[in-house]
């Protein structure tokens, strides 16, 4: 079996600086971090691979040239595969014309199942990876917690999806695209010590706007459906702080300041 | 005249998107479409012109693929100008599919609409809600967004006749997908996924037991600062701070709680906190939105007291 996953690294949000002279994201001081539900998907596959160990692993991420070393970790781990979409071209995609190269990509790199985070904490739009299976036709699941791994070579797997209150199990033919979510328990293990300097660079592969099939004008802000016009600090509309004392005037403003908000109907 | 399309996918009574189209509109005239499972339908009179209502023996839910096809389909027959999908589990993975297979472009969680000159500007947070961005969306086709439920407050609007239609022998082609059971989530109690905390401190160490019944009636849960909990009255599970948990409840009551630095560093984006405190310069009221001064036992029973009068009057108006 075949597993590709496919990941994001994000600038770490915890470590979040922002000009606000010149209103933009300070990226170069941004720490690089794998998507947390992203390195779930990695984890599981890594465990399938311990499972059945006739597992292929790939992971592929679209991103800049500078997350060669992260990604030469994950080979470490025993990933057997790392494609890195990387061009200049690509900048100012939107979730259109991401999700439009990596199908094409994932259509040459056939699989049985690919995997993903069902969120990513930059964008947070959520809208990869469905749009990846409409490209290419799959069945799509997110908010996945579980996958029964005795399932794994039965063609029909079977899993468990959280939304809201509710614990849903599906069964699922594959091929198909499954995002998990942070609750999945799949956690990624630490690089072994003889293998922190292993020589990965023949198993990283990075492929350019060209080499995916397209053209320059087809990706980035040109083959973009939807554009950002500016962005900004939310300003805080925080009001005054109120001091009350404890009678009858002030237990009033705070039953009427949970009505406020909604905690009491 | 404008066509709109809005799937439906929670409380028939949610009407965030309604209010949605009522900024993208302003004074234009309007016919809203609503689709989607007999359970998120209003029946009868409502604020939709027309219900579509899907059979599930021709698609599941979450058998996206198919659902994709079947709103495409509708939208060829009628050539929406926006379709809405609610930011649900299922709306956020059934609208990036129909935005691609319409070739439009998709904004994700929207939470505020200005019009400017005719276009339509869309504002949705991103970054964990730290930085804002204003989206347009370019080329033809239908504007499509998503929309948080509770977002938009809708203006009120009358009740119309309602045109109810329901969708059968729609062609699905075999999805892979079988939905095996559902079940309701054992409550685990993690404080980290409260939306309102009541904490204690050493305030209320003595009657650390009050803070239930306040939890209870409020839908809320009860955590607690290190010193109750290295007191032994609590589990660690439910400590709040740098040697406990991190939580981002809507509201976070500290009920005599002086607000340390390591119990501070457990509080990452509260919205509101109310602190009650007899001594109302403690570091916490600092934080807060609203100081109580006062002894925090006392507050809770003159609030319960407060709130289930208040509850009975309500009871008393409407019968």
């Amino acid at each position: 079996m075949k597993i590709i996953c496919l990941i994001k690294f994000i600038p770490d949000v915890e470590d979040f600086t922002y000009d606000y002279e010149r209103n933009v994201l300070i990226r170069e001081k941004m720490n690089q971090i794998l998507n947390p539900e992203d390195a779930c998907a990695v984890a599981f596959a890594l465990s399938v691979k311990r499972y059945y160990p006739n597992t292929q692993i790939e992971v592929i991420t679209m991103g800049p040239k500078n997350v060669t070393p992260k990604l030469e970790e994950l080979l470490r781990l025993d990933v057997d595969h790392a494609t890195l979409i990387t061009d200049l071209a690509f900048i100012g995609s939107d979730t259109y014309a991401t999700s439009r190269v990596l199908a094409k990509v994932l259509e040459q790199h056939k699989s049985d199942l690919i995997l993903t985070g069902t969120h990513t904490l930059d964008g947070d739009t959520s809208h990869v990876p469905a749009q990846i299976a409409q490209w290419l036709g799959l069945p799509h699941l997110s908010n996945v917690i579980s996958i029964n791994m005795n399932t794994m070579d039965s063609g029909r797997l079977e899993l468990n999806v959280e939304h809201d209150q509710e614990i849903m199990s599906f069964a699922l033919k594959l091929p198909a695209v499954l995002s998990l979510q942070k609750e999945a328990p799949y956690k990624l293990p630490y690089v072994r010590y003889e293998d922190l300097n292993k020589e990965v660079s023949q198993r990283l592969e990075s492929i350019s706007c060209l080499e995916c099939g397209f053209k320059k004008e087809e990706v980035g802000f040109e083959g973009s459906k939807t554009k950002v016009i500016k962005t900004f600090v939310k300003t805080l509309s925080k009001k005054d702080k109120q001091e009350v004392t404890l009678d009858e005037a002030g237990i009033q403003v705070v039953y009427d300041f949970l009505k406020e908000k909604g905690v009491l109907s | 005249m404008k066509k709109i399309l809005l799937y439906l996918d929670g409380k028939p009574q949610d009407l965030s998107l309604i209010g949605a189209c009522q900024r993208m509109v302003k004074d234009q005239e309007f016919v809203i479409t609503a689709i989607g499972y007999k359970e998120h339908l209003p029946i009868g009179d409502s604020v939709y012109d027309e219900v579509l209502v899907i059979d599930e023996q021709d698609v599941m839910p979450y058998d996206t693929l198919n659902l994709t096809q079947l709103l495409m389909d509708l939208h060829l027959q009628h050539t929406y100008d926006s379709i809405l999908f609610p930011a649900t589990p299922l709306g956020r993975i059934l609208a990036p599919r129909l935005a691609i297979a319409l070739h439009v472009g998709l904004v994700a969680d929207v939470t505020d609409i200005h019009l400017n000159h005719g276009i339509i500007e869309m504002i949705r947070p991103a970054y964990s809600g730290k930085l804002m961005a204003q989206i347009e969306t370019l080329g033809k086709g239908p504007l499509m967004m998503t929309v948080r439920p509770g977002v938009f407050n809708a203006d009120p609007v009358s009740l119309k006749p309602t045109l109810t239609h329901e969708l059968h022998g729609f062609n699905a082609k075999p999805s892979g997908i079988i939905l095996l059971s559902t079940r309701q989530k054992t409550s685990t109690e993690d404080i980290r996924d409260s939306k309102i905390l009541i904490s204690g401190g050493g305030g209320v160490l003595e009657h650390f037991d009050h803070l239930q019944a306040l939890a209870t009636l409020l839908k809320a849960q009860v955590s607690a600062s290190r010193r109750v909990v290295d007191s032994g009255v609590v589990p660690r599970r439910i400590q709040v701070g740098q040697s406990g948990k991190t939580v981002s409840p809507k509201l976070y009551i500290a009920l005599g709680i002086s607000g340390s630095v390591q119990h501070i560093e457990g509080l990452k984006n509260v919205e509101n906190i109310i602190a009650v405190n007899t001594n109302k310069n403690a570091p916490i009221c600092s934080l807060a939105t609203l100081v109580v001064e006062g002894d925090a036992i006392e507050f809770i029973d003159k609030l319960i007291i407060k709130i289930k009068q208040n509850s009975l009057n309500f009871k008393e108006e409407t019968q």
